[in-house]
C-alpha cells in the first residue's frame, strides 16, 4: 500500500490546516508576550487559506475519494466546507474583543477552534464510518474544552462537564449504531454499504443500527430528543464560543447527517425518513415553545438553534434533491443571522461588565438605536419575515415538503414559526418599547461592526441576487443524487 | 450475511461461558465458605490503622493530570507494538506514518511541558 | 442622459438629505436638494428646447420593470411636449420652493427631512409626468400621494396636521381606487398599458363595449369616467375636493408646490395625456366639463366668505383647476395645460407671497386680523399684487391669456355644456377677481388690526425668500404673452405635435379664435367689475359686507361652512364607518375572535411553554435519560413498524 500523491491534495486543505494548527500551539507556547493576539491573527490567516484550499480543490470528474476510501471529496462537500470555514473564521474574529475584556483571552482558544474546524472538515469529508466517528471526535473533544473554556467559571465548567458526558453518551449510542450496521453489512465504507442494501433487503438489526446512528447525530445537531444539552451548554460557555457552537459545528454535522443518509442509507430512504420527520417535528415544536418565557438570551438562542435545527431538518425529512438543496440553503441563512445575533449579543456589555438577560436590551432603540435595528432585522429575519433572507430559507424547505406530499410537516412548520415569531418579536418589542434600562457600552469595535453590517446587508439584500446562493446549494445537493 | 453472524458464533459461547464461570465463582464462594462478619471485618483495610476519614475524599487535580498524560503515553506504546511487529511488511509508508504520528504526539508533549504540566512545584 | 438626470436628480437629493441628513448638518442638505432641484431645473431646459421646440418627441427606456405572462411594463421617460412643460414647469417651481423654503423654514429643527420630502416629491411628480404606461403613471401617482401624505403631515406633533394628512390620504385613495379600475379596465380592453399603443388602438375601440355583471357597458366612457374619478382625487374636484383646504395644515413652501403647482395639476395632467381616449367619449367629456365648471363656481364662492389667508388660495386653486377642467372637457387641453402653468407660477406666488405675509406676520393667518401693513413690506406687497392681477386675470397678465382663452374654447364648443361652463366661468372670473382684491384690501391695506406687538415686530422676509418670489413674478407676468402663440395659437399643431389629440369636430381652441367680441371682453369686465365691488365693500364702505352677510344669511352661512360638503361626509360616511369600526372592534374582535382566537391561544401557549421550561432540570442523568428514552422509542417504532 502506498500513497499516490493525488491522494494528498484532495485533503489538502485539512492537511494544511493541521500542520498550521500544530505550528500555532508551538508558536504559541513558546512566545512570551501578547501569543493570544499573534495566535488568533494567523489563526484566522490560516483559516483563510483553508478556505480558499478548500473552495479550489475540484477533482475532475466532481468526485474522488482518497485514503483507501476513507475521504470523500465532492461539490457537496465543497459547499460544506465553505460554510463552516466562513463561518468558524468570523465566529472566531468577533470573539477577540470579548475574550479580552473578559481577561480570558489566551492562545489556546484559537488552536482550539482550528482543531475543531479540522475536526469538522473530517466529518464532511469521511467516506467511511470510522473516518466519521474519527471526525466526530476531533471536533467533538475541542468542543468539550472550549465549552469549559472559562475554567474559573463555575457556570462554564459546568456546562463543559454535562456537554462532555453527555457528548460521550451520544457517541455510545453513535458507535454501537455503527458496530450493529457493520455486523449486519460487514462493510464500513458508505460506497460498500450503499450497494449491499440496494440489492439486499434490509435486516432488522440493520434499521436498529440505523436509528442509534441518527440518534448519535441528531445530539450533534441538537435535534428533539437529543436537545436537552444545548439550553445549558449555550448559557454557561462563555458567549464567543456559544456563537461558535451555534453554527459551525451544527453545520458540519448536518452535512453529516444528510451525507450518512443519503449516501449509504440512500437506498433505505422509508425507514430513515420517519425518523427524520419526527425529529423535525419535534424540533420545530420544542424549539418554538420552549424558548417563550426564556429570560437570558444565550438560553433563548439555545431554543432558537433548536427550532431552526427542526426547520432544516424538513429539508432532509424531504430526502430528494429540492429538499437538501432547501436544507442547505437554510444553513447558510441560518449562518447569517446568527452570526449577526451573536454579534450584537458579543456587544452586550453595561459599564465593562458582560450582560446576557433580554431586559439588558429595553430600550435598545433610545440608547443605541443602530444597534437596535440590526437585531431587530436579525430577528424579523429569524421570524422568517419576508422580504428578509429568513423568510426565503423557511420557504424554501417548507416548498419543498410541500411538493413532496409532506403537508403536515410543512403546515407544523408553519404554525411553529408563529409561536417562534412571538419572542422573536418580543426582544424587538423590549428594544423598542420598553423602558431604557442602562446603556450598553460604545463603541463595539470595527470588527464586530464589519461582521454586523455584513450579515445585515446579506440578510436584507438576499432577495436582490438570491441565484448565486441558491444555484450553488442546488448543484451541491445534486451531487447526492446521481 | 448469515455467514457473516455465524463467525460471531464463537464470540457468544465465549461470552456465555464467562458469566457462567464468573456466577459459579462468586455463588460457590457464598454457598460453601461460612461467614461470620463483625465490624472490624466490614471496615475498610487502612495498612492496620484505624479507618479515618471518608474514602471518596478529595485529591489534588495533579492526580488526575499525571494519570491522564500517563494514558497517552501509555496508548501510544500500546500502538507501538503491533507497528513494531509488522514495520517488514507494511515498509515505509508504514514507517513514515507512525513517524508522523509520534511527531504529532511530541507537540503534544512539548506543550504540556512548557505549559508547566509535568512539574509539581 | 439629460432627461434621465433631470428626473433622478430630485431623488439622489431626497435620498441624500433623508439618509444622511444627520451627517450633513441643516446648511449640508439644504444646499444638496437645492443644488439636486436647480441641476434638475436647468436641464429641464434644454429638455424643452429639444422636445417641445425642435419637435423631438422620444422615449427613453430603462429596463423591464413587470414581465408576467402578457403584461409587460417599462420603466420608462415618455418626452413628448406634454412631458416637457409639465418637466420645466414643475422643476422650475419646485426649484424656487426649495430655495424659499431654505428661508422659511430656518427655524424648523427637521429642516434635512423637510427638504428630503419636498425633493421625494419632486421626484415622484416628474416620474408621473413622464411615465409611457399607466402602471409607471400610476406608481408616480402614488408616490405623490404619499409624499404629500408626509409633508401635510410635516408637524406630525399637531392633531390638526395629522388629521389632515389622514384626511387628504383617505380621499385620495377613493379617487385612486377609480383611477386603478380604469387601469384594470384599459388593460382588459387594450391587453396592455403602455400608453402609445393604448392610443394608437383608442379609435377602433370606440364603439366596443365592456361586460361587467351581465351589464354591457359602453367601454370608453366607463373606462374614461374611472380614470377621471382618479383625476378628481388628485385635483381636488367637487365631492372629493374636502381634503384640499384642510392640506394647508403643512407648512406653506409645501401648499405652494403641492396644493398650487404640481401636485393638484395631476388630475388636469392625466386627462390631457389620456386625451385619445377622452375624445372617444361624447359622455365622459360632459361630465368632464359639468364637473369642472361646477367646481370652479363651488370653490369660487366658499372662497370670497373664508378668513383664513391661505384657505382662500387653497379655495380659488380648488376653482382654477375647475377651469382647467372643462377646458379639457371642451376638448381645449391645450388650453387646460396653458391654464396649468400660467396657475402653477402666479399661484405658487401668491401661496409663497401668502408665506412672506404669515412670516411677517409672527405666524399669524387670519386676514381678519391683519391690514395696513403695505408700508412694511413693500416688495411682498408689489409681488402679490402681481400675482393677483394674473390671478383674476387682468389683461396682459399671464392668467389673462390663459383664462381668456378657455372661456372663450368654452363659448366656441358650441354646446349645451360649453354654454354652461362660459356663463358658469365667466361668473367666477367676478368672484375670483373679488375675493382676490378682498383678500389684498384687508391683508394689506386699510387701517392695521393687529395688536401693535405684532405691528411692531412686521419685517419683510430675507433675500432668500424674495428672489424666489421675484422669479416666480416675471413668471406671473410673462409667461402667458410668451407662451400664447405656441400653446394655443398659430403654432399649436406643430408645438403638441401627438402629444394632445383633439377630433377635428371638437377644435374648440380653433373656434375660440372666431368667437364674437363681446366674449372676448365678456372675463375682462367680469373681473373689473369685481375689483370695483371688492374696493367698495372693503375701502369704501366697510359696514356692507357685515349688512350683507346678515341680509343673506342663508347664503352667507352656506358659503362659510363650504356648502356643507364636510358635514355631509361626516354624516354620510365618517361617522358610520366610526360606529362598524366601534362595533367590530368590541364586539366582533374583542369578544369573539380574541376570546377564543388570540388570547385563548396565546393562554395555551404559554402554559406549554411552561411546561417545556420545567422538563429543562439541570440535571445530567434526567438529560441522558431523556436521551435513552428517544433512541429507545425509535428502536421500538421500527421493531413493530417494519420498513423497507
Amino acid at each position: 500500500m502506498s500513497l499516490a500523491m493525488s491522494d494528498l491534495t484532495l485533503a489538502l486543505p485539512e492537511l494544511f490546516l493541521a500542520g498550521a494548527a500544530m505550528l500555532l500551539l508551538m508558536l504559541g507556547v513558546f512566545r512570551k508576550e501578547d501569543s493570544a493576539r499573534v495566535v488568533l491573527v494567523l489563526a484566522l490567516l490560516v483559516l483563510t487559506v483553508t478556505l480558499v484550499l478548500a473552495y479550489g480543490v475540484t477533482p475532475k470528474t466532481g468526485r474522488a475519494t482518497s485514503f483507501g476510501g476513507l475521504f470523500l471529496v465532492d461539490d457537496f462537500t465543497r459547499f460544506a466546507k465553505v460554510l463552516v470555514l466562513v463561518a468558524t473564521a468570523f465566529t472566531l474574529a468577533i470573539s477577540r474583543t470579548w475574550m479580552e475584556k473578559e481577561e480570558i483571552a489566551r492562545f489556546e482558544y484559537p488552536v482550539l477552534v482550528l482543531f475543531a474546524t479540522l475536526g469538522m472538515l473530517m466529518m464532511i469529508s469521511a467516506n467511511d464510518l470510522m473516518a466519521l466517528y474519527l471526525g466526530l471526535e476531533t471536533q467533538s473533544l475541542a468542543l468539550y474544552v472550549m465549552a469549559a473554556y472559562h475554567r474559573d467559571n463555575a457556570r462554564s465548567t459546568e456546562s463543559g462537564l454535562k456537554y462532555f458526558v453527555l457528548g460521550a453518551l451520544a457517541s455510545g449510542l453513535l458507535l454501537y449504531g455503527a458496530s450493529l450496521v457493520y455486523g449486519f453489512v460487514g462493510a464500513t465504507n458508505f460506497e460498500t454499504i450503499a450497494k449491499a442494501l440496494a440489492s439486499h433487503h434490509a435486516p432488522q438489526g440493520l434499521i436498529i443500527g440505523l436509528a442509534f446512528l441518527v440518534a448519535g447525530l441528531a445530539f450533534k445537531v441538537a435535534a428533539v430528543p437529543f436537545h436537552m444539552w444545548t439550553p445549558d451548554v449555550y448559557e454557561g460557555a462563555p458567549t464567543p464560543v456559544t456563537a461558535f457552537f451555534a453554527i459551525g459545528p451544527k453545520i458540519a454535522a448536518f452535512a453529516l447527517l444528510v451525507r450518512v443518509l443519503t449516501g449509504p442509507f440512500g437506498p433505505m430512504v422509508e425507514a430513515w425518513q420517519q425518523l427524520v420527520v419526527f425529529l423535525a417535528a419535534a424540533s420545530m415544536i420544542v424549539g418554538a415553545f420552549a424558548a417563550i418565557g426564556q429570560t437570558n438570551i444565550k438560553r433563548l438562542m439555545a431554543y432558537s438553534s433548536i427550532g431552526h435545527a427542526g426547520y432544516a431538518l424538513v429539508g432532509l425529512a424531504v430526502g430528494n434533491r429540492e429538499g437538501i438543496s432547501g436544507l442547505l440553503l437554510y444553513l447558510a441563512i441560518y449562518l447569517a443571522m446568527n452570526l449577526g445575533t451573536f454579534g450584537i449579543i458579543l456587544a452586550m456589555r453595561v459599564k465593562g461588565r458582560a450582560v446576557e438577560g433580554i431586559s439588558d436590551l429595553a430600550g435598545l432603540a433610545r440608547t443605541s438605536p443602530m444597534m437596535a435595528l440590526m437585531l431587530a432585522v436579525f430577528m424579523f429575519s429569524m421570524a422568517g419575515i419576508p422580504p428578509l433572507a429568513g423568510f426565503f430559507g423557511k420557504l424554501y424547505v417548507f416548498l419543498a415538503a410541500v411538493n413532496a406530499g409532506h403537508i403536515i410537516l410543512a403546515l407544523i412548520g408553519v404554525l411553529s414559526s408563529a409561536v417562534a415569531a412571538y419572542y422573536y418579536l418580543r426582544i424587538v418589542k423590549v428594544m423598542y418599547f420598553d423602558e431604557p434600562a442602562e446603556a450598553l457600552d460604545r463603541p463595539i469595535g470595527p470588527t464586530l461592526a464589519v461582521v454586523l453590517a455584513g450579515s445585515l446587508v446579506f440578510i436584507v439584500f438576499f432577495f436582490l441576487v438570491p441565484s448565486p446562493l441558491v444555484g450553488g446549494a442546488e448543484h451541491a445537493a445534486s451531487v447526492l443524487f446521481h | 450475511m448469515d455467514a457473516l453472524l455465524h463467525e460471531y458464533f464463537p464470540i457468544l459461547i465465549f461470552l456465555g461461558i464467562a458469566v457462567a464461570i464468573s456466577v459459579i465463582a462468586v455463588a460457590a464462594s457464598w454457598i460453601v465458605a461460612s461467614q461470620h462478619p463483625d465490624r472490624e471485618k466490614d471496615s475498610p483495610y487502612e495498612c492496620g490503622f484505624e479507618a479515618f476519614g471518608d474514602a471518596r475524599g478529595k485529591f489534588d487535580v495533579r492526580f488526575y493530570l499525571v494519570s491522564i498524560l500517563f494514558i497517552i503515553f501509555d496508548l501510544e506504546v500500546a500502538f507501538l507494538f503491533p507497528w513494531a511487529v509488522s514495520l517488514g511488511k507494511i515498509g515505509l509508508f508504514g514507517f513514515w506514518s507512525m513517524m508522523l504520528f509520534l511527531g504529532v504526539l511530541t507537540i503534544g508533549f512539548i506543550y504540556e511541558w512548557r505549559k508547566g504540566a509535568l512539574e509539581w512545584e | 442622459m439629460m432627461m434621465v438626470l433631470a428626473v433622478f436628480l430630485p431623488l439622489i437629493g431626497a435620498a441624500v438629505a433623508g439618509f444622511f441628513g444627520r451627517f450633513l448638518g441643516d446648511k449640508g442638505a439644504q444646499f444638496v436638494t437645492c443644488a439636486a432641484m436647480g441641476l434638475s431645473a436647468v436641464l429641464a431646459i434644454p429638455v424643452f428646447v429639444d422636445v417641445a421646440l425642435q419637435h423631438h418627441a422620444q422615449t427613453v427606456t430603462l429596463f423591464t420593470w413587470i414581465d408576467s405572462g402578457d403584461l409587460m411594463v417599462k420603466w420608462a421617460l415618455k418626452f413628448d411636449t406634454l412631458t416637457a412643460v409639465m418637466v420645466l414647469t414643475v422643476s422650475l417651481v419646485s426649484f424656487m420652493v426649495h430655495v424659499y423654503s431654505v428661508g422659511y423654514m430656518h427655524h424648523d429643527p427637521s429642516i434635512p427631512r423637510f427638504m428630503a420630502y419636498l425633493s421625494l416629491f419632486t421626484f415622484f411628480m416628474l416620474m408621473l409626468v413622464t411615465s409611457d404606461n399607466l402602471v409607471q403613471l400610476f406608481f408616480g401617482w402614488e408616490g405623490v400621494g404619499v409624499a404629500s401624505y408626509l409633508l401635510i403631515g410635516f408637524w406630525y406633533e399637531r392633531p390638526s396636521a395629522n388629521a389632515a394628512a389622514i384626511k387628504a390620504f383617505l380621499v385620495n385613495r377613493v379617487g385612486d381606487f377609480g383611477f386603478a379600475l380604469g387601469i384594470f379596465g384599459v388593460y382588459v380592453l387594450f391587453g396592455t398599458v403602455h400608453l402609445d399603443t393604448i392610443f394608437a388602438a383608442a379609435a377602433g375601440k370606440a364603439n366596443a363595449t365592456l361586460l361587467f355583471l351581465g351589464w354591457e357597458l359602453p367601454a370608453m366612457t366607463t373606462l374614461c369616467l374611472l380614470l377621471f374619478i382618479g383625476a378628481m382625487g388628485k385635483s381636488a374636484q367637487l365631492g372629493l375636493h374636502t381634503w384640499l383646504p384642510d392640506a394647508m395644515e403643512g407648512p406653506t413652501p409645501v401648499s405652494a408646490l403641492i396644493h398650487a403647482a404640481t401636485m393638484v395639476t395631476a388630475g388636469v395632467f392625466m386627462v390631457a395625456r389620456l386625451s385619445p381616449l377622452f375624445e372617444q367619449s361624447e359622455t365622459a367629456l360632459m361630465v368632464v366639463t359639468i364637473v369642472g365648471a361646477t367646481t370652479a363656481l363651488f370653490a369660487a364662492t366658499v372662497g370670497c366668505v373664508q378668513n383664513d389667508i391661505k384657505r382662500v388660495i387653497a379655495y380659488s386653486t380648488c376653482s382654477q383647476l375647475g377651469y382647467m377642467f372643462f377646458a379639457c372637457g371642451v376638448s381645449a387641453y391645450s388650453a387646460g395645460i396653458f391654464h396649468l402653468m400660467t396657475h402653477a407660477f402666479f399661484k405658487a406666488l401668491l401661496f409663497l407671497g401668502a408665506g412672506s405675509v404669515i412670516h411677517a406676520m409672527s405666524d399669524e393667518q387670519d386676514i381678519r386680523r391683519m391690514g395696513g401693513i403695505w408700508k412694511h413690506v413693500k416688495v411682498t406687497w408689489i409681488l402679490m399684487w402681481i400675482g393677483n392681477l394674473a390671478l383674476a386675470g387682468v389683461p396682459f397678465f399671464a392668467g389673462y391669456f390663459s383664462k381668456d382663452l378657455i372661456l372663450e374654447a368654452a363659448y366656441g364648443a358650441n354646446s349645451l355644456v360649453g354654454q354652461y361652463s362660459f356663463w358658469v366661468g365667466s361668473l367666477v372670473a367676478f368672484l375670483t377677481a373679488f375675493y382676490s382684491w378682498r383678500l389684498l384690501i384687508l391683508t394689506f391695506h386699510g387701517k392695521p388690526r393687529a395688536d401693535d406687538h405684532v405691528m411692531a415686530h412686521v419685517h419683510e422676509s430675507p433675500p432668500v425668500m424674495i428672489v424666489p418670489l421675484i422669479v416666480l413674478a416675471i413668471g406671473a407676468i410673462f409667461s402667458g404673452a410668451v407662451a400664447y402663440e405656441m400653446f394655443v395659437g398659430h403654432d399649436r399643431e406643430a408645438f403638441w405635435g401627438t402629444a394632445i389629440l383633439v377630433l377635428k369636430a371638437h377644435d374648440s381652441v380653433e373656434a375660440a379664435h372666431h368667437v364674437p367680441q363681446w366674449v372676448k371682453l365678456l372675463p375682462v369686465v367680469a373681473a373689473v367689475a369685481g375689483i370695483v365691488m371688492a374696493y367698495i365693500f372693503y375701502m369704501l364702505a366697510t359696514g356692507l359686507p357685515k349688512a350683507m352677510a346678515t341680509a343673506f344669511r342663508p347664503f352667507y352661512l352656506f358659503f362659510l361652512n363650504k356648502w356643507y360638503f364636510d358635514e355631509l361626509y361626516d354624516f354620510l360616511f365618517v361617522r358610520p364607518a366610526f360606529w362598524l369600526g366601534r362595533g367590530l372592534w368590541k364586539g366582533g374582535d374583542g369578544a369573539v375572535i380574541d376570546g377564543c382566537g388570540p388570547d385563548g391561544i396565546a393562554a395555551i401557549t404559554r402554559d406549554v411553554a411552561r411546561r417545556f421550561g420545567r422538563m429543562q432540570t439541570g440535571f445530567v442523568y434526567h438529560y441522558a435519560f431523556a436521551m435513552i428514552v428517544g433512541a429507545a422509542v425509535f428502536v421500538t417504532w421500527y421493531m413493530f413498524n417494519r420498513v423497507g
